[in-house]
């Protein structure tokens, strides 16, 4: 199953170049059944990134674009009278694809924001007293812009927590950028692209990370780490048991990807910027310099 | 130069030596303290600005300086106060001069030199406990120097541990370590100081201002049952002279009566006497002392004197007997105890006359008089009115308001206006039970004056006319606190409800002073003697077993502590880890160290990069070391494996 894993990741790293860190926590946040967000500036990305893994494991995709004015039926759906048979309707909104690209999520409103979120919780929407389930699997990738930037509604830390991670992907190096100057047009590139990794294996490999084992000696360093984050003054709230469960669950799916059947300390130490540093610190991009100092105080053993 | 010691740790340092040198406020003279604090001072200023400290001639200044005051204080360098003064100075002229590390460790060690003076002052529970904490902090400083990251609580933390942990040791060794007593010219003379207590003359006043003072003056525990109430009257000066107004003892009190033991009946008691220290060499016993320990003397007035220094507190052994006949009185007795002051007045006279005093025997008298105080309106207060002339005419016939020297003075006046010989007894009456110790304790507020009539064939027999004014005064307790408290005297009586948590201070207060009691009895007065005694109670006899039995005490006691300390050490890492970090051990010879936040992959890859040959052994230490700590199942054979590995790594 991890070749598979790897093949896809090969095949992202074509489209999306000089990030394989970002892919390959896109993919374990994925794999952990989390919904991403990333977080950076326009342009450096996001929605290729979103459109790639969509198109690499063969994902209905669907991209809601933020703004302004929108509102939840515009996400969710909404009931149409149907002139003809004298009844109401439900349209299923875009929210009703395996893969949602939510796109600039900070610039909408409170309203809607929470209208999707409650979505990605449940993995159902319930529109006048009808519940609806969402596909299987259901997968969320939202895209913000900086919080400083004119007509943004900062997530609240609630909505926030529940997204397993953030990345930021920030501009690509010298090379990667020459290579994106000069090659073809990435939106020719991912059209082309193969369906890698169909949904049923998606499934069964999500099912499998569960099974990957934390022994009492890793949960000690995890709760090490969170207990860090709530007695140390560099940390104005500490993580909360949900966020030591997402941690867990994306160290377990960090291990699976690399071909273990047990997690070590290192899966959490890779895993934890983006799955703490949201959590940690709301209003800051730079995950890595937030769990700087818990990646190097607290000790593996 | 001291730029180099943390800033924090010298001011930690400093004020644990401030407070080490602060009880000494009661014992030096204050030149020797003021020059102390100036220089303390001096070096706190110091630490911030390193520049104002002295240059090396301006110590040697100081110090001359220093030794001279100290000759002008003390005008010798040997004893007590000198030589503690001289530590005192040499500690804060040690203390300009902090340049290297072994100054400060010097420093402290000086420092542990003055806290233990202390003692040579002072030896109550709360200087040892004072000492105590001091000595922690003095520690904590120790700690604080050798350590990377100097942190105050941390490094207390650690200090009372170390010694919590010397303690069981300190205890053996103040047990069992041979008791060398210093000979009696090295023992250091003190200057008396002036106390309260009775006084060896007696004025109509002088009791009551005793009244108000609850200071303790002696404690008794008895062997066996507690007198009653009313027959506890311990026994001090004996006032035979008088001036009309004051009352003096008996020039001729020293002269140890040629008499025969005064004959005793009835059942003896027998307790121990533990003084307070006092100004005077009087042992307060109960009426009549019998027995008593080797140190003290019996005078003609058969109060208690002592040859050892009421300076300390002093433990005394006395066997009483509460029926007793003195037999015959001498001459000068008689004559010193029916002397008076001039002819009695008229109105003096009539009295006398009118209670038969001249022409009833004297028992008869006697209690006439007392019926006469007790018919009258006579009055017992702490506060009566000022008697300046005359004082026994005028509490006699106008005020009439009078403390138990009033009655005791007029009694024995009325007693040898009629010619029977008659004296004043002043020492103490009662003293309260502290529960808690099951012993009495007698305070300044029991101060109490009496008086001894001679009759034949009964001789000096014991008549106490406060008795027959106020009968609740000897047959109660006086209630100490309220009569401090208000000026008024009342009594603790059985009946009465007194409030509870007037009674839980006064509990508190008797549990205090037990602890004290047994401080004093069993810490303090542990000397050589009693030190053969308790170990012959163990079956110890000779100074070659005692010194096995302690150096094996020792040896067991730290023997549990360092496996205490091994045993935990273990506990807290298991014997995986312990494997791998002696892996470790042996990359850190090649300089290779594992950061404390470093999973053993990531390590792993890091050795390889400096070890490529060895990376095969490495991969399968990591390996197994991984599949132990953080795999599903582990089986014996992987630990043995790890051990293997790491045993053959060699870096």
């Amino acid at each position: 199953m991890q070749n598979a894993i790897n093949q896809l990741l090969d095949s992202a790293n074509q489209i999306i170049l000089g990030k394989p860190r970002q892919l390959r926590l896109a993919l374990c946040c994925l794999l952990s059944r989390g919904h991403l967000l990333i977080e950076d500036m326009p342009g450096v990305g996001k929605t290729t990134l979103a459109h790639t893994l969509a198109k690499l494991l063969g994902l209905n995709y669907q991209r809601i674009q933020f703004t302004s004015d929108i509102l939840p039926a515009d996400i969710l759906g909404a009931s149409v009278f149907d002139a003809q048979n004298h009844v109401f309707k439900f349209h299923a909104g875009p929210i009703f694809n395996q893969m949602i690209l939510a796109d600039e999520i900070n610039r909408s409103t409170p309203k809607a924001q929470s209208a999707l979120l409650e979505a990605m919780e449940e993995r159902q929407v319930t529109i006048e007293g009808n519940t609806y389930e969402l596909p299987q699997p259901f997968f969320v990738i939202a895209t913000q812009n900086p919080s400083h930037q004119i007509g943004t509604f900062p997530l609240p830390e609630s909505q926030l927590d529940r997204f397993l991670m953030r990345l930021e992907l920030g501009y690509p190096d010298h090379d990667a950028e020459r290579a994106l100057l000069t090659g073809q047009s990435r939106h020719n590139l991912i059209e082309s692209l193969p369906v890698q990794l169909p949904s049923e294996h998606l499934m069964r490999m999500q099912q499998a990370v569960a099974q990957v084992y934390a022994s009492p000696a890793l949960l000690d360093y995890l709760q090490a780490i969170i207990a860090y984050t709530r007695e140390s003054p560099d940390y104005h709230c500490g993580l909360s048991p949900r966020a030591g469960l997402a941690l867990l669950t994306a160290a377990k799916a960090w291990a699976f990807m690399d071909r273990r059947d047990a997690v070590i300390p290192e899966d959490i130490q890779a895993v934890l910027a983006a799955v703490a540093g949201h959590r940690l610190r709301s209003g800051h991009s730079h995950s890595d310099a937030i769990v700087a100092p818990l990646l190097e105080k607290v000790a593996v053993h | 130069m001291s730029a180099e010691f943390n800033k924090s740790t010298l001011i930690f340092l400093l004020s644990s030596i401030g407070l080490i040198v602060f009880p000494h406020v009661y014992h030096l003279p204050v030149a020797i303290l003021g020059f102390f604090f100036l220089l303390l001072g001096w070096r706190f200023i110091g630490i911030w600005k390193p520049g104002w400290l002295p240059s090396n001639w301006f110590v040697l200044l100081l110090t001359v300086l220093g030794i001279a005051l100290l000759y002008s204080q003390h005008r010798s360098v040997f004893g007590r106060d000198p030589g503690t003064s001289l530590f005192v100075i040499g500690l804060a002229l040690k203390l300009l001069e902090i340049k290297t590390e072994r100054d400060i460790y010097l420093i402290i060690y000086l420092a542990f030199i003055v806290a233990a003076s202390q003692f040579l002052y002072e030896q109550s529970i709360l200087m040892g406990a004072y000492i105590m904490a001091v000595c922690c902090v003095l520690l904590a400083v120790l700690v604080c120097i050798n350590s990377l990251r100097p942190q105050t609580l941390p490094a207390l933390k650690t200090a009372a541990i170390v010694i919590a942990q010397a303690m069981p040791i300190a205890g053996v060794l103040f047990l069992l370590f041979p008791r060398v007593e210093a000979p009696r010219w090295m023992l250091f003379t003190e200057e008396p100081q002036t106390r309260s207590g009775l006084s060896d003359s007696m004025e109509p006043g002088s009791i009551s201002s005793l009244g108000l003072s609850d200071e303790l003056v002696f404690r008794v525990k008895f062997k066996g049952a507690i007198p009653p109430q009313a027959q506890r009257y311990w026994r001090g000066p004996v006032m035979t002279l008088t001036d009309g107004r004051q009352w003096t003892q008996s020039a001729n009190r020293h002269f140890n009566r040629f008499l025969d033991q005064p004959e005793f009946t009835g059942t003896p008691y027998q307790y121990t006497l533990l003084m307070e220290p006092q100004d005077k060499p009087w042992v307060f016993a109960l009426d009549m002392p019998a027995k008593y320990s080797s140190s003290l003397s019996l005078n003609a007035n058969y109060q208690l004197i002592s040859s050892e220094m009421p300076e300390k507190r002093a433990e005394y052994q006395v066997t009483s007997y509460p029926q007793y006949n003195t037999g015959y009185i001498t001459k000068t007795e008689y004559q010193e105890a029916t002397q008076l002051p001039g002819k009695p007045s008229g109105k003096i006279n009539q009295l006398v006359r009118q209670l038969h005093g001249f022409d009833s025997p004297p028992e008869t008298y006697i209690q006439q008089l007392l019926g006469y105080f007790r018919k009258e309106n006579f009055y017992y207060t702490l506060t009566p009115p000022l008697m300046e002339d005359n004082p026994i005419e005028t509490f006699l016939f106008d005020t009439r308001y009078g403390f138990c020297s009033h009655y005791a003075a007029a009694f024995v006046y009325l007693m040898r206006v009629a010619g029977i010989p008659s004296r004043i007894v002043t020492g103490y009456q009662g003293g309260e039970l502290n529960k808690v110790g099951n012993f009495l304790e007698i305070r300044q507020a029991h101060a109490h004056a009496w008086t001894e009539v001679w009759l034949q064939d009964k001789g000096w027999v014991r008549f106490d006319p406060t008795e027959a004014i106020a009968p609740e005064r000897i047959e109660q307790d006086i209630n100490v606190d309220r009569q401090i408290a208000s000026g008024v005297v009342t009594f603790v009586s059985p009946d009465t409800k007194t409030l509870a948590a007037f009674n839980w201070l006064k509990g508190v207060r008797q549990l205090w002073t037990s602890a004290d009691y047994n401080w004093q009895r069993w810490i303090i007065n542990y000397n050589s003697l009693s030190q053969l005694q308790l170990l012959a109670s163990w079956g110890i006899q000779n100074i070659k077993v005692m010194l096995y039995w302690m150096i094996g005490l020792i040896g067991l006691i730290t023997a549990v502590l360092s496996w205490f300390l091994l045993y935990r050490k273990q506990k807290a890492t298991d014997r995986v880890l312990r494997l791998y970090n002696r892996f470790c051990k042996k990359l850190v010879h090649k300089g290779i160290i594992k950061n404390d936040n470093e999973g053993a992959k990531d390590f792993a890859e890091r050795v390889k990069t400096q070890l490529p040959e060895q990376s095969e052994q490495i991969d399968q230490i990591t390996a197994v070391f991984i599949k132990l700590r953080y795999g599903r199942g582990s089986n014996p054979e992987d630990l043995k494996r790890l051990h293997q590995l790491v045993s053959l790594f060699k870096a």
